[in-house]
């Protein structure tokens, strides 16, 4: 395994060398575009809370699972994947965007950096939303030339250009960035990943958390909204106009899953089971149960020797008595339905794929539940209502399909996580 | 800058709109709102039960039985299409191998009055060579499956499978086609979305035992499908022509095409035994109806009660009515292009103004459907260089809707009109294979074809 590192790092470091230097000659192919930067605004009005800007990256890298995987050493097991970074998350003191160094910053650092689950993006309605893609290659399969795309999953009236499907549109190749806009019109959760070779590029781990959220939050102090009043600082799911989707915390959980036999067989370079697929492990914003329950940020070492950030999404879920969480809950695995149930603590369904259940006559059709089952792509929106509940506490969310309670072969891991009641 | 190329365009909006704007409002009248949906319409039917083989995209020929009202036996089943209220009849026929036993078939959500033929379980049954008679009145308008009962686990999956639409007696007040007797189930054009799987393995036994003495011994589980299917085509034959001499034994196809502003209503069909999430893009779709029970709002039995889903969840045996709906509206920027000397256009009357800039004003524009607000406003990125890009084969060169722009040889060409185009599919990806080869499986595409564009 060394020896087969060592030899995909000469290739590696050669393809990144050759990559860096034609980004170099081509200053303009590796760059964010961010109009409020210039001052454009393209959509002016009070309603408009503005713009936002962001510049991922999309490449490989290497994320940790949760079982105490030995092999002559301790730890998780490594798993090799494709993935996204966000460049707000690179270490500090990196140059402007339009330094001419910039791009030569976004490959160093970009390359193996990717996270799992992607990192995740957080709009308001309204917004503007100014989304720059560069691709940096994988780094560990110098053999490949993939581009990269940003599909927002449920994006309501997107034309097809800013959909991310490459058979529709155009698609980024390595060394290169494309921009993505987005008008965010609509409040709820949503999703994103890439579009590109979807099968396996998602499977590789090209998926996030995407969510707006609702203009209503925006209200002056005051106003009645239904048999409440709106007091500056309420946060609801959707525009509800009745109050019944405020929630005090909230927190996005994406269901995933990983088969291993698909991963190592791409890290080493061998045909990809595609009808083969049989997920392993199975996951919460990228990681499996205990780590789903730590706050930190996992780290990977990747395959040249630096300690990357590789998970940085926790599922802690912590509230205290008398509050309402709001779970953002989305499914982007590839291969099966999976059930999410709580003990405990029933849930409220309040939407469903970035909509409020409401019907046309404006009843609101919430329904409480014990379990949830969605298939990939498909997102709710759930209250859990801690009234009553004891301090110290713990509840649990976990998939009812039992046997993915487990890390591989690694019994009480998987799909799992804590409600935990804080004082 | 180089966001555009002028001149490289075959024509402008403003061009191709003056000359086809009258046409385009004939043709759009005369198009009639079923006609993507191909069926047989009557009352009584004269179906077949028998053997042949499909294909798959990755070169594969797959042994399987099929209904058809014809001599081809045809996968999935002929779409049945009939009236609410009126008695319906069906004779089946059982062709197939006499080591595939007995034959029959069940109908959701139909009371069904079985004669002739032989006992089963579920109903009378045809043997081979035999034949029996179904009768049924359907008394709620709606989508519904029809499938095999005899020895459902190898038959269904052998492909003895269809959809039966049962269409009101008159369109709802106000359209010239609706799902239901209900206004807010009317439609301008309709497709068909059966969904079903095959699992290569249980084909292979049941042809390897076709000419034997019977009765058949074939595993069906545990199951492992390979192929994915949209109306008995795996991605991308599901584009291909409906009809078409290469797949005589899977005459539908699946490609959706509509103009902005139209309701296009899905009829979505969990036809053999797996699960599908199908997931629409473009833009949300409101759930009418499932399993022909229209969702409607307690308070106000006027207004629907189904949920806005970016999502359809397929189940095996339901089907589900959705209508979809795509507009410019929100895009954020004009989707006919902003540039006033290349791209100019009007918008409620509103022209771009000579030096560029904004014409907004409120709606919508009833011929173009563009939505004013953004009449003038340019793509808000400049796209990247055409050397650092990868080009979708629907790609047509252009942001713009209707435009074509330069692409390098050999690129695009599958969208010569210029549509946006959106995949519709599975969204349990590892369903976009052909057994392992990418892409392909339960895929197509919707087009959104520019106003001026006509559509058969």
């Amino acid at each position: 395994m060394t020896a087969s590192i060592g030899r995909r790092w000469v290739f590696g470091v050669v393809a990144l060398a050759t990559a860096i230097s034609a980004a170099i000659a081509q200053e303009s192919s590796i760059r964010m575009q961010c109009p409020s930067a210039t001052g454009t605004d393209i959509h002016p009005g009070a309603n408009n809370p503005g713009i936002k800007c962001g510049h991922l990256v999309a490449g490989d890298g290497m994320v940790t699972m949760a079982n105490d995987y030995t092999d002559g050493e301790l730890g998780g097991k490594p798993l090799y994947v494709f993935g996204f970074a966000l460049t707000d998350n690179f270490p500090p003191g990196g140059p402007a965007v339009n330094d001419p160094g910039y791009p030569g910053w976004i490959m160093t650092e970009g390359t193996l950096a990717a996270n799992a689950p992607a990192p995740t993006i957080v709009v308001d309605e309204d917004d503007e939303v100014f989304l720059s893609l560069t691709n940096v290659g994988m780094a560990m399969r110098p053999d490949l030339f993939d581009p990269h795309s940003i599909h927002w999953h449920g994006f309501p009236h997107a034309a097809s250009i800013f959909d991310g499907v490459p058979d529709s549109s155009i698609s980024i190749n390595m060394g290169a960035s494309l921009s993505y806009y987005y008008y965010a019109k609509d409040a709820g959760t949503y999703m994103y990943h890439c579009h590109v070779e979807a099968a396996e590029h998602m499977q590789m781990g090209m998926v996030g958390n995407l969510y707006v959220r609702p203009r209503q939050n925006n209200l002056p102090n005051g106003p009645p909204l239904g048999a409440t009043t709106h007091v500056t600082g309420n946060k609801y799911a959707f525009n509800d106009g009745d109050g019944t989707t405020r929630y005090d915390a909230e927190y996005p959980i994406q269901m995933g899953s990983f088969d291993p036999t698909f991963h190592d067989a791409s890290f080493n370079v061998q045909p990809l089971p595609f009808a083969g697929m049989r997920d392993r492990y199975f996951l919460l914003n990228g990681r499996g149960y205990p780590d789903t329950v730590n706050p930190a940020v996992l780290t990977t070492t990747d395959p040249l020797g630096k300690v990357q950030p590789s998970q940085r999404v926790s599922s802690l879920i912590e509230a205290a008595p008398n509050k309402r969480i709001l779970l953002r809950i989305s499914n982007l695995n590839v291969t099966t339905f999976n059930t999410l149930g709580t003990n405990g603590i029933p849930m409220e369904v309040i939407g469903l794929d970035a909509r409020l259940l409401r019907d046309g006559d404006g009843n609101n059709m919430y329904y409480k539940t014990n379990s949830l089952t969605l298939g990939g792509g498909q997102s709710a929106d759930v209250i859990l209502d801690t009234t009553g509940l004891t301090p110290g506490s713990i509840y649990f969310l976990y998939t009812t399909n039992l046997d993915r309670l487990a890390n591989d072969a690694e019994n009480f891991g998987g799909m799992m996580t804590e409600i935990r009641i804080t004082n | 800058m180089r966001r555009f190329q002028p001149g490289q365009r075959k024509a402008g909006p403003v061009r191709l709109m003056a000359i086809v704007v009258t046409a385009v409002t004939l043709l759009l009248a005369a198009s009639t709102a079923r006609a993507a949906i191909i069926s047989v319409q009557a009352q009584s039917f004269n179906l077949t039960a028998s053997p042949g083989y499909v294909s798959v995209p990755d070169g594969g020929s797959i042994y399987a039985w099929g209904y058809t009202a014809g001599s081809t036996m045809q996968l999935p089943g002929p779409t049945l299409d009939v009236v609410v209220g009126q008695e319906v009849t069906v004779t089946l026929t059982n062709a197939l191998p006499a080591a595939a036993g007995n034959v029959s078939a069940v109908f959701s959500g139909q009371q069904v009055a079985a004669t002739g033929g032989v006992a089963g379980l579920l109903t009378q049954e045809a043997a081979p060579g035999g034949s029996v008679t179904y009768t049924f009145t359907p008394s709620e308008p709606g989508t519904y499956l029809y499938h095999s009962g005899t020895r459902p686990d190898l038959q269904v999956e052998m492909g003895l499978y269809g959809a039966l639409i049962v269409r009101p007696s008159a369109p709802a007040a106000g359209c010239t086609a609706s799902a239901y007797a209900h206004a807010a189930t009317c439609y301008d054009r309709e497709d068909l979305f059966l969904l079903s799987e095959i699992d290569i393995d249980v084909h292979r036994a049941a042809e390897q035992q076709a000419s034997g003495p019977g009765p058949m011994y074939v595993v069906t589980e545990p199951y492992h499908s390979e192929y994915w299917l949209i109306n008995g085509r795996a991605a991308p034959d599901t584009m291909a022509a409906a009809g078409t001499g290469l797949l005589p034994t899977q005459p539908y196809n699946s490609l959706p095409r509509m103009h902005p502003g139209e309701r296009l209503l899905l009829r979505v069909v969990g036809a053999n035994r797996e699960m599908h999430p199908f997931h629409h893009h473009g833009n949300h779709t409101r759930v009418l109806a499932r399993d022909g029970h229209l969702l409607l709002s307690a308070s106000d039995p006027s207004k629907l009660a189904g949920p806005s889903l970016f999502t359809i969840l397929s189940v095996p045996g339901e089907t589900v009515d959705a209508i979809f709906e795509w507009t410019g509206k929100d895009l954020g920027w004009d989707m006919y292009g902003s540039d006033p000397n290349t791209q100019q256009h009007s918008c409620n009357g509103n022209p771009i103004p000579p030096g560029g800039g904004v014409a907004a004003s409120p709606g919508y524009d009833a011929v173009t459907k563009e939505w004013c607000p953004d009449h003038g406003r340019a793509i808000p990125v400049t796209l990247p260089d055409l050397s650092v890009l990868t080009f979708g084969g629907f790609y047509s060169g252009s942001p713009y809707l209707g435009a074509l722009g330069s692409l390098p040889p050999g690129e695009g060409g599958l969208n010569p009109s210029a549509g946006y185009t959106y995949m519709w599919h599975s969204h349990t990806e590892r369903e976009l294979v052909n057994n392992d080869v990418f892409p392909g499986g339960m895929m197509t595409m919707l087009i959104i074809e520019a106003p001026w564009v006509p559509i058969d």
